[in-house]
């Protein structure tokens, strides 16, 4: 059979290459039974489109960001939390144990079946006015967000201006101070030329989300046991393929953007942010009550 | 000089009646896009408080647009085609290939139809951001447009089903 | 062979008459019944081709567009034009293509554009003694220049079909040298043929006139200086700049020059959603037939096709080039641009051309496409309102071809005629 996978990304990046390296250990632990294609760049479409795809068993495998994810899979919305996770290791240590099991559960039961959790790194605040170091720093900036009702409470509970946007627009808007600034990972930051815009890169880490190495369940199902086992095992070896990769493309843009006279501001105690962000837990909990125990699951851990 | 039938005349003006619903409704989707923007532009740049909803209802809004509009383009034969070839086939030719494009069309429609209602079903736990309702508000628009060709296309070659059986000329909306 | 079911069904099904957008619709939905597919993923595509935040720019450049024609502002643009330049030889043609330049492209519409501005000049070119297929030769070409002069809504499309990584404001710019080169190559294949049939000149009204005339025309050429300008100064997004500058021609239409009524405004908005859905809709069933055409790795395939005959850039460049202007020979632009982006421009990319400039060429292209038969929308609606057969009209219609041909050479080959304007802004 010939699989399709779906990639939002370049065919050049660490995600690409661990779907890449998933499909071929695939085929040929099963002897080239099970043969597929890695669609990148998007070119099969949007991630809301594609996750519909999966879940109807026309798209076989892909990497979705657990961002979007939340408008199909509720519980995903999670990890969209300011600050849930306290650090990039923590969120391997959490993924890859019980919390991320409870998320997988949930995924499940969409018909999206995880095979493992890739890293996307941190985002943190960029802009072209001063360097972030306090949430009293964002007041008035209008901040470029991720279309997410989270993202928005999390810049209005600083007294910023969220600003959803579409992602192509963002350079122009900066150079032109439309808006102020965004926020991303690294990567994205460096990659995308933001960082020729906007000067200022202040290392708030304030959202940790990865992206999910999925399997539709319609086709996982028609796997034979010792196929589940394949494939199970190729999802966990591309996952610390594209970890280890992450890290040096991480370190690579950090390069970039330090040699292109960013100013980099780390932030060592994050707390005020951290407790910036209780108007976004206590209203994100008031609407999904029944969220509260995921929630703490993730937050309550060392 | 012949006359069609009493039922087609009426049908006719229910369906004109019907398309003139439709372009009503996406008029005023139209309209509401164009107003809740300019209310974007003020709030983003003279209040510095960005309206997050607009972006959102306005691409919920376009689907309105587009698929009741191209229903309605349907029962005014406004879309862009290729006629050339056909119009040079002679009258009995085109006529024929008129009634089965109908055909084809109504076909069209029905799938478009049921196929989108699966999708309405589909997406009903599916949030649009920002909004938080149901994507199937979105895919209903492609229900409706479904429907609404297979009963313009659908009728339009029983017209001229009827029309061919009496010996009598049907005579068609068009722009030229 | 779902690939050859994909493609014979769009060509019978648009050779016997069924509308494009449809036509791409039915043929997408064989197809993916064919491989076995849930239909509604044929719908699915469609829905999210539409569902796109820089298209939302499209309604408001049509209803902008719909407004300067029934608002009185064309008009007013053409009798500015005629002022300034109407005293050349040959000068309602120069009239004529100037008025495009600033005109054309907005309303996306062709068929609107030509409508407007043809009804207003090919009446008085006949009246003055110049030819019927002269007239409608000019009118109709020039109006492709209008295409390429921002604002275009076909650059937003191809925007958009190019996957959303191409700025809207560098294609804007990059048009501004093209368009005015496509004008220029024109108005010289205009005065010749003005000087050869002996065409008259307009007296020149004086500087007064000039002025007033203007003064009249200026704010509704403020509409456009809105759009344009808040892309390029990148104050406005292409999709709130379009925003404002339908609000903008709203106010002053209905309060400056108190031209628009109830009746004038309904008419704009009900020729906004019929031009907007027939637009979009087959920017929708575009998307479910461009996701088979990824499936089936159709740029890939055709790619190493074409590198197989010859890897050099220039004869590339040019195989290319025939390719669409057969297409657009047989097919309309929209369509095209939508089709055509996913597949040539991975491979133009590859030889080191910019996305920009190749963004332009197409639309230079395909602009040509929409003058030539069998499938002209622009002639064919040019020759309607100038009452002359479209046979007439293609007799003297070569040298004006050239001039476009010319136009597209230079895009083609020298990068800088795209790329300088948006270069300097960099
Ligand atoms: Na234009
Ligand atoms: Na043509």
């Amino acid at each position: 059979k010939d699989w399709r996978g779906w990639n939002i990304h370049v065919e050049d990046y660490p995600v690409s290459h661990g779907m890449e390296a998933f499909m071929e250990e695939v085929t040929e632990k099963t002897g080239g039974e099970i043969k597929g294609k890695v669609f990148h760049a998007g070119v099969l479409g949007s991630q809301p489109d594609a996750i519909e795809q999966l879940r109807l068993g026309i798209m076989d495998f892909g990497v979705f960001s657990l961002g979007p994810m939340g408008q199909a899979v509720p519980a995903t919305n999670v990890v969209s939390l300011p600050f849930v996770f306290k650090s990039v290791p923590q969120m391997y240590e959490l993924m890859d144990g019980e919390p991320g099991a409870a998320l997988g559960e949930a995924l499940e039961e969409k018909g999206i079946v995880p095979l493992g959790y890739y890293d996307a790194g941190a985002r943190s605040f960029y802009n072209s006015v001063k360097p972030i170091n306090t949430p009293e720093d964002v007041q008035g900036m209008k901040v470029r967000v991720m279309n997410n009702d989270l993202f928005v409470g999390m810049i209005e509970s600083m007294g910023g201006n969220a600003t959803p946007m579409a992602f192509a627009e963002v350079y122009q808007s900066i150079k032109t101070g439309v808006v102020d600034g965004a926020e991303n990972n690294p990567p994205s930051y460096e990659s995308t030329s933001h960082f020729e815009v906007a000067k200022y890169y202040s290392l708030t880490q304030h959202l940790i989300i990865p992206e999910c190495l999925c399997m539709s369940k319609k086709t996982f199902d028609g796997l034979t046991p010792e196929q589940q086992e394949i494939v199970k095992t190729a999802g966990k070896n591309s996952t610390d393929l594209q970890r280890k990769l992450w890290g040096e493309r991480e370190a690579a843009s950090m390069k970039i953007i330090m040699d292109g006279g960013v100013e980099v501001n780390e932030i060592a105690d994050k707390s005020a942010f951290q407790e910036a962000m209780v108007p976004v837990y206590e209203k994100y909990l008031a609407a999904n009550p029944e969220m509260t125990d995921l929630v703490n699951l993730f937050r309550n851990a060392d | 000089m012949e006359h069609a039938p009493l039922w087609m005349k009426h049908t006719e003006r229910a369906l004109d009646g019907l398309s003139f619903l439709c372009m009503l409704a996406a008029s005023i989707a139209i309209v509401v896009l164009i107003a809740t923007f300019g209310w974007l532009v003020f709030g983003r740049y003279v209040l510095n408080v960005t309206p997050t909803w607009v972006e959102q209802l306005a691409l919920l809004l376009i689907c309105y647009v587009t698929y009741l509009g191209a229903a309605v383009g349907i029962h005014e034969n406004t879309h862009l085609g290729v006629t050339l070839f056909r119009d040079m086939m002679g009258w009995r030719v085109s006529n024929f290939l008129k009634l089965v494009i109908d055909i084809v069309l109504a076909g069209f429609g029905l799938i478009m139809l049921v196929a989108s209602i699966e999708l309405v079903k589909f997406g009903w736990s599916t949030m649009l951001p920002m909004l938080n309702i149901p994507e199937s508000f979105r895919s209903l628009s492609a229900a409706m447009c479904g429907g609404l060709v297979f009963l313009f296309a659908g009728l339009r070659a029983v017209f001229r089903i009827a029309c061919l059986l009496r010996g009598i000329p049907y005579h068609e909306k068009g722009l030229f | 062979m779902g690939l050859t079911i994909l493609l014979g069904i769009f060509g019978v099904s648009v050779v016997i008459g069924i509308p494009v957008a449809f036509a791409m619709g039915i043929a997408a939905l064989t197809a993916f019944w064919y491989e076995g597919f849930p239909l509604l993923i044929t719908f699915q595509r469609s829905v999210s081709g539409i569902s796109v935040f820089s298209l939302l720019a499209i309604p408001f450049f049509v209803f902008a567009g719909e407004l300067m024609l029934h608002g009185g502002i064309a008009m007013r643009l053409v009798k500015f034009a005629s002022a300034l330049v109407g005293h050349v030889r040959g000068g309602l043609a120069s009239v004529n293509i100037f008025s495009s330049m600033l005109f054309g492209g907005i309303s996306g519409s062709a068929v609107a554009d030509i409508s407007a501005l043809g009804s207003i000049l090919i009446p008085v070119m006949k009246e003055r003694g110049y030819h019927s297929d002269y007239a409608v030769n000019v009118t109709v070409t020039s109006s492709i220049a209008g295409i390429v002069i921002p604002p275009s809504h076909n650059m937003i499309i191809f925007a958009v079909a190019a996957g959303g990584g191409i700025s809207i404001s560098k294609l804007f710019l990059a048009g501004v040298v093209p368009g005015m080169l496509m004008c220029l190559c024109l108005a010289v294949a205009a005065y010749v043929i003005a000087i050869k049939r002996n065409y008259p000149a307009e007296p020149f009204p004086g500087w007064r006139a000039v002025g007033v005339a203007s003064l009249h025309a200026l704010p509704g050429l403020v509409t456009a200086v809105i759009i344009v300008g808040g892309v390029l100064s990148g104050i406005f997004t292409v999709t709130e700049s379009g925003a404002f500058g339908a609000i903008y021609a709203l106010l002053l239409t209905y309060f400056v020059y108190r031209s628009l009524d109830w009746n004038g405004f309904k008419t704009a908005v009900v020729s906004a959603v019929r031009t907007t859905a027939m637009v979009m809709v087959l920017i929708g069933f575009a998307s479910s037939f461009a996701y088979l055409l990824a499936l089936y790795q159709v740029p890939e395939k055709l790619s190493s096709f074409m590198l197989g005959i010859s890897e050099e850039k220039i004869a590339v460049l040019l195989m290319i080039n025939i390719m669409l202007l057969v297409l657009g020979m047989i097919m309309d632009m929209a369509a095209l641009i939508l089709i055509c982006t996913p597949i040539f421009l991975p491979i133009v990319r590859d030889l080191g051309m910019d996305p920009t400039q190749f963004g332009i060429m197409l639309l230079v292209n395909l602009g040509l496409g929409l003058c030539t038969p069998p499938v002209g929308t622009c002639l064919f609606v040019g020759c309607a309102v100038g009452r002359v057969k479209i046979e007439e009209t293609l007799r003297t219609i070569w040298p004006f071809y050239l001039a476009i041909l010319m136009a597209l050479l230079l895009v083609t080959y020298v990068p800088a005629v795209s790329l300088f304007l948006p270069s300097l802004l960099e």
